[in-house]
């Protein structure tokens, strides 16, 4: 068999969505990647068939999971859901666009409650942006003009492995043509990561005091002398020595992670370090991106937004949609033991959610939308296996700057699989159906 | 007369939003109305006598209406929901967003509160004898005005980000109070000109990013915010609704993160 090459293949993995990939593929299998990292070489491998596949609807039968057909599986997946009361779909971040946008239909279709992964990542820097706005810019912008680079609160070089090397440290851009050696890079965190240890200045905070360390930094950069010698762990001196640099340069850029928003205080710390960024735009121009996990987390905030009003944590009980994280989220609604049937698309809560409520979860019938074998599908009672979004089919994601980029196909998916949109129009008509609708 | 009875005679399987349960809805309806008026369990579409047995009627003047509700409650949202007047007495712990958005009456909650009790009240009083979850009082999702007017007492503890984004005006005479026996984190969050009252003490993040208004703790905090300054001591706090709060308090300014000069102030006591 030829080898085909395919170029310019955007990687379906983390929020940096490099777009410079590089798989060869022969007799339907992948055989090389360039370009990508680790984290991206492998989901690209894990598309090859392997036992962690499905390949056809499973459903399960006294214990055990049954080959059925897609009829049989779909119709026993949409009797379950038009009959719900307060049915949970969960996931999504891992998919494309259009099978987002039909997300939403079946949510208001079932009267059920929709949420994404947001909800237990950026879910509370969304609600900060509510709170207290947003100055971003694009990743490229960064690229050719920032000199300084904030990372508070996240390690790229593990959770984003070519973020520095494309966008943030070591590339070359217009006006950084010496690329590394014109930019300064500054760490936040509580652990010595291995970004910390690249970093031009490294400041450890004590774990879960970011908020404290934000606003000492806001009222400091007023002119304010303050009533205490550290703050957060971190000395009086440092942070005047931070202060400067931060005003003293060019175009700063902060990127944060799950440190500022799934630590204590959450949305607020979140809120803080934008009140900070806002601040600094009185001395010199000053962004932030938060640091997007899944691929395309992003765009379900976006499609999610477009449609609703609302990017995640979305309830459609009284036909038309509500919103309020904390009620309508996810691992509360599972907590409460407030819904009847859970829809997981793209997503493996059973290895993620705190404990029970993955036990409740797991005591009412399940719906998965999955093309490998996890946790969460392994004890699912249906199995509907899709083909790999950005690998198997087309589609569009959002980058972690919300620049949507055009996935590509570069094989075939195993004969018998369905995209998630198909999947997810086959439930829609279904259920209508049901519904008398 | 306007005495009416609720008992809940069989438990819900799914959070029940009861937002007509509220003299407002209940104003002028017969028992047998008030039985039909709507409840949404899940996404069906209910009525209250699924789930309650109504006793009395709803009188024609708003003031007279006494609505008193027993059993496990904790099911139950949104009971008196932007309630205008009247009375409601909840026998027992009470599910999230109890009395939000009231603007007048009272309602007494003889026992625990879920979150969001009564956020964003513009008028009226809200009485929690136990304890009280998360955001009491508070602003909901990205909005810059919370609780304008009105009082909210707790007796317990608070969760965290109590009050939060409280709105009051001197000129306009509305001082939004806040009265709780020991607070979560963020008690008083971005506080503009509310007056809060913590009996006990407090977790950390006090007041913060408090642009004015006062926030008085009467026991110990935490973790102080560090952008905040000590000022002095004092022997009495007066406070812009005009009550006075005797003992000795030290006086913090801030936060100062907001503002080099600042008319916010906490208390803590000596």
């Amino acid at each position: 068999m030829a080898k085909i090459i395919k170029e310019d293949v955007v990687c379906p993995f983390c929020g940096t969505l490099c777009d410079d990939i590089i798989v060869i593929v022969e007799d339907n299998g992948i055989i090389e990647v360039q370009n990508a990292c680790a984290i991206g070489t492998a989901k690209f491998f894990s598309s090859n068939a392997s036992d962690h596949r499905y390949t056809e609807p499973l459903i399960r039968n006294n214990g055990k999971l049954e080959v059925v057909s897609w009829e049989i599986a779909l119709n026993k997946a949409a009797k379950l859901l038009a009959k719900a009361k307060r049915p949970l779909s969960y996931g999504w971040s891992s998919t494309e666009c259009d099978a987002q946008r039909k997300a939403v239909e079946l949510m208001e279709v079932c009267g059920g409650v929709l949420d994404n992964t947001a909800s237990v990542c950026h879910g509370p820097s969304l609600l900060a942006i509510q709170d207290v706005g947003c100055p971003t810019s694009t990743l490229g912008e960064y690229k050719n003009r920032a000199d300084l680079v904030i990372f508070w609160g996240s390690n790229p070089v593990h959770a984003h492995p070519r973020h520095m090397s494309r966008y943030s440290d070591f590339i070359r851009g217009y006006f950084r043509v010496d690329g590394y050696l014109d930019r300064k890079i500054i760490v936040v965190d509580p652990r010595n990561t291995h970004t910390a240890q690249l970093a031009d200045m490294y400041i450890q905070v004590n774990p879960g005091e970011d908020y404290e360390l934000f606003n000492a930094i806001r009222a400091m950069l007023r002119g304010v002398e303050l009533d205490v010698n550290e703050v957060a762990g971190v000395p009086i001196e440092q942070i005047k020595e931070l202060i400067e640099t931060l005003k003293s340069c060019k175009f700063g850029v902060l990127f944060f992670g799950l440190g500022l928003s799934m630590s204590k205080g959450k949305h607020r710390n979140v809120d803080g370090g934008i009140s900070l960024i806002r601040e600094l735009n009185d001395h010199t121009k000053f962004l932030l991106t938060p640091m997007r996990g899944h691929y395309n987390v992003s765009g379900a905030n976006i499609v999610f937004s477009w449609i609703t009003g609302y990017p995640f944590s979305i309830d459609f009980s009284k036909d038309y949609p509500r919103y309020n994280p904390g009620e309508f989220s996810a691992v509360d609604l599972l907590i409460n033991n407030d819904f009847d049937v859970t829809l997981i698309v793209a997503s493996d809560p059973a290895s993620n959610f705190p404990k029970d409520a993955v036990i409740n979860m797991l005591k009412k019938p399940l719906i998965i939308i999955e093309p490998h074998k996890t946790p969460t599908s392994e004890m699912a009672n249906i199995v509907l296996p899709p083909a790999i979004a950005g690998i198997e089919c087309e589609g569009t994601a959002y980058r972690m700057d919300k620049v949507p980029l055009r996935l590509r196909k570069v094989k075939n998916a195993p004969e018998g699989c369905k995209t998630d949109v198909e999947i997810v129009e086959d439930l829609i008509k279904k259920v209508k159906k049901l519904k008398g609708e | 007369m306007g005495k009416i009875e609720l008992k809940l005679k069989k438990e819900p399987t799914f959070s029940l939003e009861a937002e007509s349960i509220s003299p407002d809805n209940f104003k002028g309806k017969t028992e047998k109305e008030i039985m039909v008026l709507r409840l949404f369990h899940g996404n069906e579409k209910l009525k209250i006598k699924d789930f309650f047995t109504v006793k009395g009627n709803g009188g024609d003047n708003i003031d007279d209406i006494e609505i008193a509700i027993s059993g496990n409650l904790v099911k139950i949202k949104r009971i008196g929901e932007k309630m205008s007047g009247g009375k409601i007495v909840i026998n027992g712990d009470v599910g999230m967003h109890v009395g939000n958005s009231m603007s007048g009456g009272k309602i007494v909650v003889k026992g625990n509160a879920d979150d969001w009790a009564g956020a964003m009240m513009k008028g009226g009083e809200l009485e929690i004898t136990g304890n009280a979850g998360n955001y009491v009082g508070a602003a909901y999702r990205g909005n810059w005005e919370g609780m304008t007017n009105g009082i909210i007492k707790v007796k317990g503890s608070v969760g965290f980000e109590a009050m939060i984004w409280a709105r009051g005006s001197t000129p306009q005479k509305r001082f939004p109070k806040f009265i709780c026996g020991s607070a979560g984190q963020f008690l008083g969050l971005h506080n503009h000109g509310g007056i809060i009252i913590c009996e006990g003490d407090a977790e950390a993040r006090v007041a913060a990013d408090q642009a004015r208004g006062v926030v008085v703790v009467k026991g110990k905090i935490k973790r102080m915010m560090p952008s905040f300054k000590k000022i002095g001591e004092v022997p009495e706090i007066e406070l812009p609704d005009g009550k006075k709060i005797t003992g000795n308090f030290f006086e913090y300014s801030g936060d100062h993160a907001t503002s080099k000069e600042t008319k916010g102030r906490l208390f803590v006591a000596k």
